[in-house]
């Protein structure tokens, strides 16, 4: 017989959220997410520094200090600027007008933002040399006006643009829906111009978001590589932009050198997603907790 | 003649919102726009904001005998406050009801000094003085529609529109802020147009009320007015508490059942179907012998709450229901008990035959 005491003492139960799964599963899911991460991106990330330096840290400077090095920098930012800065324009200008006013065609602008995301960045730099190359529809007209495009700085910038071209708009357009037109409404009766209500209400209710927009947009710019590969030529100091030059370099067997530009490049993906994440928590600070009640009227 | 809008005409796609409406507004009167949704009351109110406009050219706005049509809402000095407030998130209570001066033109700009005294002013006036540095977010429904109210006022507008001022807030807080709002409106006396769904909200605050339905006015006049001679059954239905009795005009009388009831003001009528609409507190209830103009009915249900008793009466004949209302001392006298049977007179009948109203 059992002694009494044993069937006085309560026994505890620890019971699991809803949600929770026993210790194994959660371990060995997590183990799985952790593995897969290291490989895929630890690894290389590492990989790419430790071959930067492959051959010593002179090599290193060497390369980055390289007269064709330096162009494809410049380039790149150039490109970027440009392009982000354009694409910012654009974007706020499709959000506008998609979410304030009502027209036909709205729903065709709003898939055909998406259009760049769709197509192989191939893809869109051969219809950039299609419509400005010299075989293309302008091109004759270009290369009378003695005006270089393909297989020059303006012919990137315009791939890059096209490509990043999503990436501001598809941002602020659920944003602004979301956020309705009753705040501008109520600057108009109060008095304040078209202008004022853009730079006092819309602006100040959009600005984490289109930051947001801006970075993504500006990683994308600086690191496209397949539609600028087939309008630039490749001429190394004149059209090369970063990753072109990484190509070049690595084709001429001087992986060295070509993993030194890599982690320039890198190092400015890793900027972007840290400010990607800050302009995240800005923009989910500054929304109001009952966000959902400025919808409709 | 403070607002005057002449024959607006309105359409969203197929829907009809507004069809030819005309009203006038008096100098300093608060006015109610009365009506169920979808009746084009805040079409209306977003007319003669500006921030709408009618779809033909013989729909006009007048603001104080100057035609304002053609001009933008920010150019018509209207002050506007939405049913969901549209404070601006991004700024404080003071710069909410700054903002209106703010974005005037230099010229036309008051000086910092006097644009920090008059937001002083407002925010003494809805009584939040002290919460100048809040955001909207930090604020209550009742507190953001008081700032929404001070924002319209900062800019001194020449008429003040209200969407539904208190449709998302809750009883009580509803109550206080109808009675702040009428008295704010005897302090500072702007002519003032609300939107409003509530006929209890409408009678009691407004000078007159104007009553919408399907893009037509139905009837405008003071609350007593429309409350005492309703021009059409949609107003008599509309403000609630009243009984309807289906029946037949025949020979200056109204036959409804089986009863006859006399009605005068028929005579000389053609036979035609027709309904009596008969207010709660209009109705008698006595023991007794039936007869002519009495209806016989059973008591379903009695609520005693109150300063005035409800009594839930249905017909014998047709099982209708009818609603009275009596004083707690009439009850006491009548000794009702549940199922029994009583006869009802009625008083002050409003008959209405197919589209004609006596």
């Amino acid at each position: 017989m059992q002694p009494p005491s044993a069937i006085n003492t309560p026994r505890r139960i620890r019971r699991r959220g809803p949600t929770s799964e026993p210790l194994l599963v959660r371990w060995l899911l997590m183990f799985i997410a952790l593995a897969f991460m290291g490989l895929f991106l630890v690894v290389p990330l590492v990989a790419v520094f430790v071959n930067a330096f492959g051959q010593g840290v002179g090599h290193y400077f060497g390369t980055l200090t390289d007269r064709f090095t330096l162009s494809s920098i410049k380039l790149t930012l150039l490109t970027a600027v440009i392009s982000v800065s354009s694409n910012c324009i654009f974007g706020v200008a499709a959000a506008w007008a998609i979410t304030k006013f009502d027209f036909r065609l709205k729903n065709f602008l709003i898939t055909l933002i998406d259009l760049p995301f769709a197509v192989s960045p191939v893809i869109s730099g051969m219809v950039i040399v299609m419509v400005f190359g010299a075989q293309g529809w302008f091109g004759p007209w270009l290369i009378a006006h003695n005006v270089r495009i393909i297989y020059a700085v303006p012919g990137i910038i315009l791939a890059t643009t096209f490509v990043t071209f999503p990436f501001v708009a598809r941002e602020l357009i659920p944003l602004m829906q979301a956020q309705g037109r009753t705040e501008e409404e109520a600057a108009r009766a109060l008095g304040a111009s078209g202008w004022h209500t853009f730079w006092r209400v819309t602006l100040p209710n959009i600005k984490w978001g289109l930051l947001y927009g801006v970075i993504l947009c500006n990683a994308r710019a600086m690191g496209e590589f397949g539609a600028v590969s087939v309008v630039s030529g490749h001429v190394q100091g004149k059209t090369d932009t970063m990753p072109l030059q990484i190509e070049a370099l690595y084709q001429n067997y001087d992986t060295a050198g070509a993993f030194a530009v890599a982690s320039v490049l890198t190092c400015l993906a890793l900027v972007t997603i840290v400010l990607k994440a800050w302009a995240e928590k800005k923009g989910a600070v500054s929304r109001p907790a009952d966000w959902g009640i400025f919808g409709g009227v | 003649m403070s607002v005057e809008v002449r024959n607006i005409k309105k359409q969203f796609g197929r829907f009809p919102a507004l069809h030819g409406v005309s009203l006038t507004v008096e100098s300093g009167q608060l006015v109610a726009l009365l009506g169920p949704s979808g009746s084009g009351k805040t079409t209306l109110l977003r007319i003669i904001a500006g921030l709408d406009y009618p779809d033909t050219a013989e729909g006009r706005v007048l603001f104080y005998g100057e035609d304002v049509t053609e001009l933008p809402a920010h150019k018509r000095k209207a002050g506007f406050a939405f049913q969901q407030y549209a404070l601006f998130r991004h700024l404080n209570v003071f710069e909410n009801i700054a903002f209106g001066m703010r974005v005037q033109s230099r010229r036309m700009r008051p000086p910092e000094q006097e644009i920090r005294e008059r937001v002083n002013k407002l925010l003494k006036l809805i009584q939040l003085e002290t919460l100048g540095d809040r955001f909207p977010s930090q604020l209550s429904g009742g507190q953001r529609q008081r700032v929404a109210l001070a924002r319209a006022l900062a800019i001194e507008p020449k008429v003040l529109l209200l969407d539904e001022p208190f449709g998302a807030l809750d009883a009580k807080v509803r109550k206080e802020l109808r009675h702040w709002l009428r008295q704010l409106h005897e302090e500072i006396h702007v002519t003032t147009l609300f939107v409003t769904h509530d006929q209890e909200e409408a009678l009691e605050m407004a000078d007159r009320v104007a009553i919408l339905r399907e893009g037509r006015i139905e009837q405008i006049g003071t609350p007593a007015e429309i409350y005492d001679h309703p021009a059409t059954p949609f107003v008599y239905d509309f403000l609630g508490n009243v009984n309807t009795f289906a029946g037949q005009v025949r020979e200056g009388s109204v036959v409804i059942g089986k009863t006859k009831f006399a009605a005068p003001e028929t005579a000389g009528q053609k036979e035609a179907g027709a309904i009596a609409f008969v207010r709660p507190h209009d109705i008698h209830i006595s023991r007794g012998p039936g007869g002519p103009g009495k209806l016989k009915a059973r008591v379903e249900y009695i609520n005693a709450v109150g300063p005035f008793a409800n009594v839930e009466l249905s017909r014998t004949d047709t099982a209708g229901k009818i609603n009275v209302q009596l004083s707690q001392e009439q009850l006491g006298k009548l000794h009702l008990k549940h199922g029994e049977e009583v006869h009802v007179e009625l008083r002050n009948v409003k008959i209405f035959t197919e589209d004609y109203s006596i």
